[in-house]
């Protein structure tokens, strides 16, 4: 009975593996979730706002749980221009977003998955496997066992243990991917950014009132511009129940260029003057740093599937970056389900070839996911562009600042302003690019 | 040989955690195996391993303590007892000591070992306590164990070096972490854990008076511990670095 | 009008300093409340240390002088702590927590179904027991505990009160005791390492701690160099008594020593939160780490960013000349 072969085994519980193992437990499959992390969560630095409603497929009603895994729902969203000195920001907020399925929560992912994994558990002592499905934590998958170019198993150590089917969620460090094959061995360094972040603590209510906050409702803030200094990327802050998420996100091509480190670079944003305001008075708790992937195409492995094999969520490089949010666990958890969706399908026909399996690629091509990366990919690319997280900022913030100053001078009309700044930051020519590409990407 | 490992979840206090309204609050729910009894298991398992027998371990908590005894399970005791209280009692060492001394009256035994402290609240207690009930020989803080004959070979670190002490079977013996490195369990470990035989009985099943179970000693609050002031970081030339603290000690400190 | 009783350990025919501080904080207590604080010194010659128990205000000394407490074993100590606990009927109880308390300090509280609190760092009377703060969580936090009862047991970290000298004039009371092999329930066969006439590291007043940065012989060298020129004792974190490269003796943290001197300088040591349990009541901490993200730099009071391979042979060589 122990030998008997898994019908699936999972390799890393993050965001993409915990909805495969959902989604097989609920479906009385024999399976095995193994994570290399102490506990689901404990390697998961990111943290930040899990977009769209696909939680509630997973945890139905997660929300009128008082203690669940998650920190506060998004109503307020905030996107900000920034220079040396200054912010510009669109500010939008909406009683609209109190509504469940809430749009986006915020989330500290060692709570979160945590969380989760526990919500998994119940699901597998529910099902027909519940003493031979499991979760198994503190173990690292070393290879993924192929025979004839098909996945059986995996080893971890001296132990093999066999399955009809494998689902790598291993996240963006996919070494497994590369190992059976499905991506380059080498991906060029201007296709990842770093992410790095602090968690920084306050008193809930300085918190709540400090951002506006009522109830769990929370609020999140991209930031581009001088938040990296002149590296390409953007920074984030969100709000969770009583600390903020602080960081960014950097090319690390680009940052290498220019001599700056992630921690340099946290540094500096903290330290502008508006950032000061914000965060003052809290404590850090929390520091992390972990590569993303940049959401470019070209470094998505050569295929998502093979033979007894699937790719879910950033280890296939799943993950959207197009200036407004960053996607990669809604997207991990889209991935997940339908990953582990194509599995059930393959268990009923007993098949568990390309020829099912290759139902995992069409289901996502159908769905938001990759309809959302194949058709921002401009977007995407655009913000390689220095015209982008530099000109573009500076020539916003300087426009503000003429347009909000009073001085006892005749006024300008805000369009003369307008050239103006444009005159100083940017060529008519470069901005004209950016408008007529942006207007197209987004 | 027999021997019972107690085994108690505590809180990992790697885990941030704050204090709210005097309590204590953890950012995550995170429990864990005690790293003394993680230790004591080992121990356990390398001298069943070594001259045969069982090991048993045995835990007093509430129902979510089950994915300690796993843990345990999973690095290869053979079978579990889990007395089961409420989620939220507030016992001290001295109640979890009646409650293991009571489990342990009719039971036969080579060994009970437990650790030396339970991590979060180094209270270092419960070990002694359950020897007493039980009038058996014991040693606490043990850095290393052998087995020769019947008897159990402490070695125990005490104030002024290592005291070996021999101790009659059954005894008593607390284990600190510097005995060993506990392993970590295997996949297949954690495969069988779920297998292996775990009695479970609820607390209030088993008959002790109302005294055994109130606690003597109680938590009335919890405070931040006053932090250091940050001090002066240094970095450059050796030299120049040595000097300047070498007389910041002297003249400033005056500790030198 | 009730009795605060304190256990004087002693260890090679000397008197832990750790127990003393606890008298001067009972004569305190006893003092403040109208109590009597009185003493008790369990040793195979007692009554040599009467002298010094008196210094710090017991009104009574109880000594139970035997051969068989020569060396710590848990059954006799018992047995005459009992008897001292029969005689003088303490309201509390109190012990420096030495690697001795703690090994009958459980034993002792269930013997005579009494309230216990164990390494405590601040403790005062209340109405019908005692309060006391203790450090938990690695000491990261810090409790409020309450204890009541006839009879309660605390023991106290070294280096919480200062010893506070009020000599008087003490009854100093033999008791009979005898104990007999015989009731021995274990056998102690050797002890191994004594620390002899090593400095103690819960006393000492300088302590020079080794990390792993400093596991290999140079790095040793160069630490006890550094010791020898303050005339420190030397410390370790687990990294190198695990190691076996320093004695366990040595092992300062949550599972080793508290220690609280006035300089502490930690030497290739991280400052894992398990070490920092243990230092970081000292009153100066330098920290030589070569990495400036290092934890222990967060409570540093002289952080030295830097390789100790080329730090430490000049610091070394300035504080010679300070001395000099
Ligand atoms: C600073 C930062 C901020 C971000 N902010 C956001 C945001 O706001 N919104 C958003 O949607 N996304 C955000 N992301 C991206 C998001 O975190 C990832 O896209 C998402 O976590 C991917 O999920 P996953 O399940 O594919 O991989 P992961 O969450 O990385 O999980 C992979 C798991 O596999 C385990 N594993 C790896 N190898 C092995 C092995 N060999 N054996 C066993 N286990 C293994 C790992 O330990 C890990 O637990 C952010 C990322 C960073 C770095
Ligand atoms: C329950 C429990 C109890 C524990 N109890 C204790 C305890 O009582 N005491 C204790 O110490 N630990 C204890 N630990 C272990 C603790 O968590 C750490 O693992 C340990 O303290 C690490 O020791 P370290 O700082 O020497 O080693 P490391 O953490 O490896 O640090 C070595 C440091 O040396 C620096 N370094 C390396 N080379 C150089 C160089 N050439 N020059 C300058 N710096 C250099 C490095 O930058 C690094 O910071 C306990 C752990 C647990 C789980
Ligand atoms: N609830 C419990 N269940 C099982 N063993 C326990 C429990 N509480 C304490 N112990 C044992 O006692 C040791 C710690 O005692 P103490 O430090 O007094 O809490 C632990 O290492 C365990 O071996």
């Amino acid at each position: 009975m122990m030998d008997e072969k898994f019908d699936c085994i999972i390799v890393g519980a993050g965001i993409a593996g915990l909805a495969a193992a959902m989604i097989l437990a609920r479906n009385n499959m024999k399976f095995l979730l193994i994570e290399k992390g102490e506990f689901a969560g404990s390697k998961n630095v990111s943290g930040g706002v899990l977009w769209g409603s696909d939680l509630a497929k997973l945890v139905p009603n997660y929300w009128e749980e008082e203690d669940g895994g998650w920190e506060r729902f998004i109503n307020h969203r905030r996107l900000t221009f920034m220079d040396d000195q200054s912010t510009f920001s669109i500010d939008f907020k909406s009683s609209h977003f109190n509504e469940t399925p809430y749009s986006g929560v915020v989330v500290l992912r060692s709570k979160f998955d945590r969380w989760l994994a526990g919500k998994v558990q119940e699901e597998i002592d529910n099902s027909d496997y519940a003493m031979e499905s499991f979760i198994a934590t503190n173990i690292k998958v070393d290879e993924i066992l192929m025979e004839d170019d098909k996945a059986v198993g995996i080893r971890t150590g001296e132990e093999e243990f066999h399955a009809d089917s494998v689902i790598i969620s291993e996240g963006v460090n996919n070494l497994l991917t590369r190992q059976v094959g499905l991506q380059d061995d080498y991906v060029p360094a201007d296709h990842m950014l770093t992410g790095i972040k602090e968690v920084i603590r306050y008193d809930q209510k300085v918190l709540e009132d400090r951002f506006q906050l009522n109830g769990l409702s929370g609020m999140s803030n991209e930031f581009v511009g001088f938040a990296t200094d002149g590296v390409e990327g953007g920074g984030f802050l969100y709000t969770n129940r009583d600390t903020i998420s602080l960081g960014l996100v950097a090319g690390i091509k680009d940052m290498r260029e220019k001599e700056k480190s992630p921690h340099d670079l946290l540094n500096t944003f903290k330290g502008h003057p508006v950032i000061q305001d914000t965060i003052k008075g809290g404590e850090v708790v929390e520091y992390s740093a972990h590569v993303v992937s940049s959401g470019d195409k070209r470094a998505m492995p050569k295929e998502l599937y093979k033979d007894g094999v699937l790719l879910c969520g950033e280890s296939a490089n799943l993950l959207m970056n197009a200036g407004k949010a960053i996607q990669g666990m809604d997207y991990a958890m889209r991935s997940g389900i339908l990953g582990a969706e194509t599995i059930v399908k393959a268990r009923e026909r007993d098949d568990f070839t390309s020829n099912t399996l290759k139902e995992y690629k069409q289901a996502l091509k159908e769905s938001y996911v990759m309809k959302d990366i194949n058709s921002f990919q401009d977007a995407v690319h655009m913000l390689h562009n220095p015209t982008m997280y530099q000109d573009v900022p500076n020539l916003i913030c300087d426009f503000g600042r003429k347009f909000f100053t009073i001085d006892n001078e005749p006024t300008k009309k805000s369009r003369e302003l307008m050239s103006e700044s444009i005159k100083e930051h940017s060529s008519y020519w470069d901005l004209i690019k950016i408008g007529f590409k942006g207007a197209k990407s987004l | 040989m027999k021997f019972y490992v107690c085994i108690k979840q505590v809180p990992d206090v790697d885990a941030p955690i704050q204090i709210k309204n005097g309590d204590l609050m953890q950012d995550t729910d995170r429990m864990v195996l005690n790293a003394y009894d993680a230790s004591a298991v080992e121990e356990a398992l390398v001298l069943t391993e070594e001259h045969g027998g069982e090991v048993e371990v045995v835990l007093v908590g509430p129902d979510k303590a089950k994915e300690t005894i796993r843990k345990a399970l999973a690095m290869g005791a053979d079978k579990a007892t889990h007395i089961t209280t409420e989620d939220d009692v507030d016992y001290d060492s001295a109640v979890y000591a009646n409650i293991l001394a009571t489990f342990f009256k009719d039971k036969e035994y080579d060994v009970i070992s437990c650790g030396k402290q339970s991590q979060d609240t180094d209270a270092g207690l419960a070990g002694g306590m359950i020897a007493q009930h039980l009038d058996l020989p014991y040693a606490t803080n043990a850095v290393g164990l052998s087995i020769e004959d019947d008897n159990l070979i402490a070695k125990r670190q005490g104030d002024s070096g290592q005291e070996i002490i021999e101790l009659p079977q059954p005894c008593l013996v607390t284990c600190s972490n510097d005995m060993n490195e506990p392993r970590i369990p295997s996949l297949k470990g954690i495969m069988q854990s779920k297998r292996k035989p775990m009695e479970t009985t609820a607390l209030s099943d088993m008959n002790l008076d109302e005294s055994a179970l109130s606690a003597k000693t109680k938590v009335t609050g919890y405070m931040e511990k006053p932090e250091r002031e940050p001090g002066q970081k240094f970095e450059g030339e050796p030299d120049e670095l040595a000097q300047k603290v070498a007389n910041l000690l002297d003249e400033e400190e005056n500790v030198i | 009008m009730s009795t605060l009783l304190t256990h004087i350990a002693v260890s090679d025919g000397k008197i832990k300093r750790s127990s003393l501080e606890v008298l001067s904080r009972m004569t305190e207590l006893a003092e403040a409340n109208g109590h009597s604080s009185e003493a008790v010194i369990i040793d195979a010659n007692a009554s040599d240390l009467v002298e010094e128990v008196q210094k710090y205000g017991a009104s009574k000394v109880y000594t139970i002088s035997d051969p068989i407490f020569e060396n710590h074993q848990n059954t006799p100590l018992l047995k005459a702590l009992s008897k001292v606990m029969d005689e003088a009927d303490p309201f509390v109880f109190g012990f420096g927590s030495t690697e001795g308390t703690k090994d009958i300090l459980g034993a002792l509280a269930a013997n005579i179904d009494a309230a216990v609190l164990s390494d405590v760092s601040e403790f005062e009377l209340t109405d019908d027991g005692i309060k006391a703060t203790r450090p938990v969580m690695a000491a990261k936090i810090l409790s409020d505990n309450k204890a009541h009862g006839d009879n309660i047991l605390v023991s106290v970290r070294s280096g919480s009160y200062d010893l506070n000298e009020s000599p008087t004039e003490a009854e100093v009371v033999d008791l009979d005791f005898s104990f007999d092999e015989s009731e021995l329930k274990t056998t102690l066969r050797e002890i191994i390492g004594a620390s002899g006439d090593k400095i103690d590291l819960s006393e000492a007043e300088t302590i020079v701690a080794a990390g792993r940065g400093a596991k290999d012989d140079e790095g040793q060298e160069l630490v006890n160099e550094l010791a020898s020129v303050l005339n420190a004792a030397l410390g370790a974190s687990r990294a190198l008594t695990e190691a076996g490269i320093m004695d366990p003796s040595l092992q300062i943290g949550q599972t080793g020593k508290v220690v609280s001197p006035q300089l502490y300088i930690a030497v290739g040591i991280s400052g894992a939160i398990q070490h920092v349990a243990g230092m970081a009541n000292s009153k100066v901490i330098v920290a030589v780490n070569k990495d400036p993200d290092a934890p222990i730099f967060d409570i540093a009071d002289y952080g030295i960013v830097g390789d100790l391979y080329k730090v430490l042979p000049p610091f070394i060589e300035e504080l010679k000349k300070i001395k000099g």
